[in-house]
């Protein structure tokens, strides 16, 4: 599908979003205010390899196309980002980014440390499914964009008998030293919880059965790693099976490996990514920092966006990208999410380190 | 020359000039000095943990973030794992170091000694990262060492994302650093003791272990002086041979400032790595004395 950006179009959002700022009761000077002086560019915080592709396709392209701005990735890993914002903010700099693309568990903990700007008065909210609310949190320090899937993705011929219906599959002696996991564990705790006999109801009160799973998997020895050392490994033939985002195993079967993924009984978890700005930004940078999140939360923005991740947007009506229509990683509809686990923010903020450190602990042994 | 003079009189008269040693030692005071500040500011940080509720530090002063290192076993193992790392990539580089500095040093052949150099220094133009990555092509699975293994019929074995893959990467990269630390020590051994030593008898072999090694110490303790502390810090080689599960104290830093937020934690563990770096370095500077590092000392 092409994406059609009109200048047109970029001013009438304009001017919904000076609409939407007059009923918020925003500061006169910035109603008054026509088209803030343009910055030479804008520094978006992303993901390299085929998530940075997309983006640019979708979004950034489009936006420089409009705006005459110029679009440049910074590719620091949004972890190592964080530290530098949140300083920056706390000694009232100039934060490093104008926008920051995050994990939304991340992303809460900056909206819990104020260091977010409000993004409530974004016109293109009002397309915007449940999903692109943050939960937990007053108004939209931030905004989701889309949601994924952390798949069980295999090579096909390791699985001759068919796709691994369990997580348990992994415990099979021939898969010693051929399965990845994220080197925190994260995507795997909530399946690892169900597959060690526990409960979703659980979590975070008593992990015990996923860590008792993660010790079975720590059997297995397990390799860890980062998004592009899933497909760095599946591509050197190192490892059969991972638990991952469907975004890189799409990016290494797009790469010619072969490869599938599958939603196991267990369930896999569902999380979502967002946009957010720093604070401390000069008002006319701020504004069209603004103007890109909005693009990005535009129909056609989302379509060639997400096309190129292969992942649910937050607008209805996308059409999913060929091949991933009723695929489990591609969910749409309320029964695609029966076996997906979705826990909140708040939960995840609270006691991410804590898992990231039991994790550790286990897999450090 | 006058007017050099009289420029040079202006910026520093002739008044100051007992001052001359210290201000030539002050770019180095002010560099020390912006390390110990920062090294407070990482100890003031120490002392708060993480509000979860704010992701601020807590206002309060505390021993939590040390009392939650001195409890946790995977840090001990961490530590563990470092040490030994440390101390397994002296021993190998320094064995490989010695032969290889030796002939570099003692061979007529000018054509051997630039062969060497020239070997030598090229890793140097090459980060440690792409070193890693060139490593994670040659032993991985599908790399050139398991395709000449398998001319032979041996399956494809797994040389990565272990300990051993840790330390082999780290020997590689220290490598240079030791044969550059080790070649002045054996430059200025006379090589009239070698032929000393000889026409009383002794043969290759117990010249090199009773005269050349003996005489060498200088060099080799400078050297395993930088490998150990440079390895017992390196960040690189656990992080992308070691596979995720052979973390060093620097990766669990890493995790606790970028992972998980906890700045106060990994601030901890910093000062614990500081601490670790300088007693060794103190222990072997009171074993072997300040002289034979040639820090005029003590002999």
């Amino acid at each position: 599908m092409t994406s059609k950006h009109t200048r047109r179009g970029v001013l009438r959002a304009g001017m919904a979003t000076s609409g939407a700022a007059l009923l918020s009761a925003m500061p006169a000077g910035r109603l008054l205010a026509q088209e803030p002086e343009k910055p030479s560019e804008i520094i978006v915080r992303a993901w390299g390899g085929e998530w940075v592709d997309a983006l640019k396709a979708g979004v950034s392209d489009p936006f420089t196309e409009m705006t005459g701005i110029a679009v440049r990735h910074d590719l620091t890993e949004d972890n190592e980002i964080q530290p530098k914002v949140w300083a920056a903010v706390a000694q009232g700099r100039v934060p490093p980014i104008h926008i920051n693309w995050d994990t939304t568990t991340n992303a809460t903990k900056s909206a819990l440390r104020g260091v977010t700007e409000d993004l409530s008065d974004l016109s293109n909210l009002a397309n915007t499914t449940e999903l692109a609310k943050p939960v937990g949190l007053d108004g939209y320090p931030l905004i989701n964009t889309y949601g994924y899937v952390y798949v069980l993705a295999y090579r096909p011929e390791a699985f001759p008998d068919g796709p691994p219906t369990s997580w348990r599959d992994l415990l099979d002696p021939r898969f010693k030293g051929r399965i990845a996991l994220y080197n925190d564990g994260i995507g795997f705790h909530f399946p690892a919880q169900v597959a060690g006999g526990g409960s979703l109801d659980d979590i975070p009160d008593n992990m015990e059965p996923c860590w008792n799973f993660v010790r079975e998997i720590k059997e297995q020895n397990p390799l860890l790693g980062e998004d592009p050392d899933f497909t760095t490994w599946f591509q050197n033939d190192e490892i059969d099976a991972a638990c991952t985002i469907s975004t890189n195993a799409l990016g290494a079967k797009r790469n010619g490996v072969e490869l599938a993924w599958t939603v196991p009984e267990e369930g896999c978890k569902f999380d979502t990514d967002c946009l957010w700005i720093p604070k401390n930004l000069p008002e006319n940078e701020l504004y069209w920092a603004k103007q890109y999140i909005n693009l990005a939360l535009s129909q056609e923005s989302q379509q060639v966006w997400l096309d190129g991740l292969g992942l649910p947007g937050v607008v209805p009506g996308l059409t999913p990208p060929a091949g991933l229509e009723n695929d489990p990683s591609y969910p749409t509809k309320p029964e695609d999410f029966e076996h997906l686990i979705r826990i909140s923010s708040a939960v995840q903020v609270q006691n991410e380190s804590d898992w990231f450190a039991r994790f550790k602990e286990i897999m450090q042994g | 020359m006058d007017a050099l003079e009289a420029a040079l009189d202006m910026i520093w008269p002739r008044r100051l000039a007992r001052y001359s040693g210290w201000a030539m030692i002050a770019p180095a005071i002010l560099l020390v000095g912006i390390l110990v500040l920062g090294l407070v500011q990482i100890a003031e940080g120490s002392l708060h943990t993480l509000d979860r509720s704010t992701f601020l530090p807590s206002e309060e002063y505390t021993l939590a973030n040390y009392q939650t290192i001195i409890d946790s076993t995977t840090y001990w193992r961490v530590l563990w794992r470092s040490l030994l790392g440390a101390g397994l990539t002296v021993f190998f580089t320094l064995l490989l170091a010695l032969p290889y500095s030796y002939i570099m040093v003692r061979t007529s052949s000018a054509t051997i000694r630039k062969s060497l150099l020239v070997v030598l220094f090229l890793p140097f133009f090459i980060g440690q990262v792409v070193r890693a990555y060139g490593i994670l092509i040659v032993l991985g699975t599908s790399g050139a060492v398991n395709d000449v293994l398998g001319l032979f019929g041996v399956e494809p074995l797994r040389l990565l994302f272990n300990f051993p893959a840790v330390v082999f990467g780290l020997v590689q990269y220290m490598l240079p650093f030791s044969v550059l630390l080790l070649a002045p020590a054996l430059t200025a051994i006379p090589r009239e003791t070698e032929t000393a030593a000889s026409s009383l008898g002794a043969n290759w072999l117990q010249s090199f272990w009773h005269v050349v090694i003996p005489m060498a110490k200088p060099g080799l303790v400078g050297a395993g002086l930088v490998v150990g502390t440079l390895s017992l810090t390196d960040f690189a080689m656990p992080a992308m041979l070691g596979g995720g599960s052979q973390d060093f104290i620097a990766n669990a830093i890493y995790d606790q400032f970028f992972r998980t937020a906890d700045q106060g934690l990994g601030a901890a563990l910093a000062l614990l790595l500081v601490a670790l770096g300088s007693v060794i370095a103190g222990v072997v500077i009171a074993i072997f004395g300040a002289g034979t590092l040639g820090m005029g000392g003590r002999k």
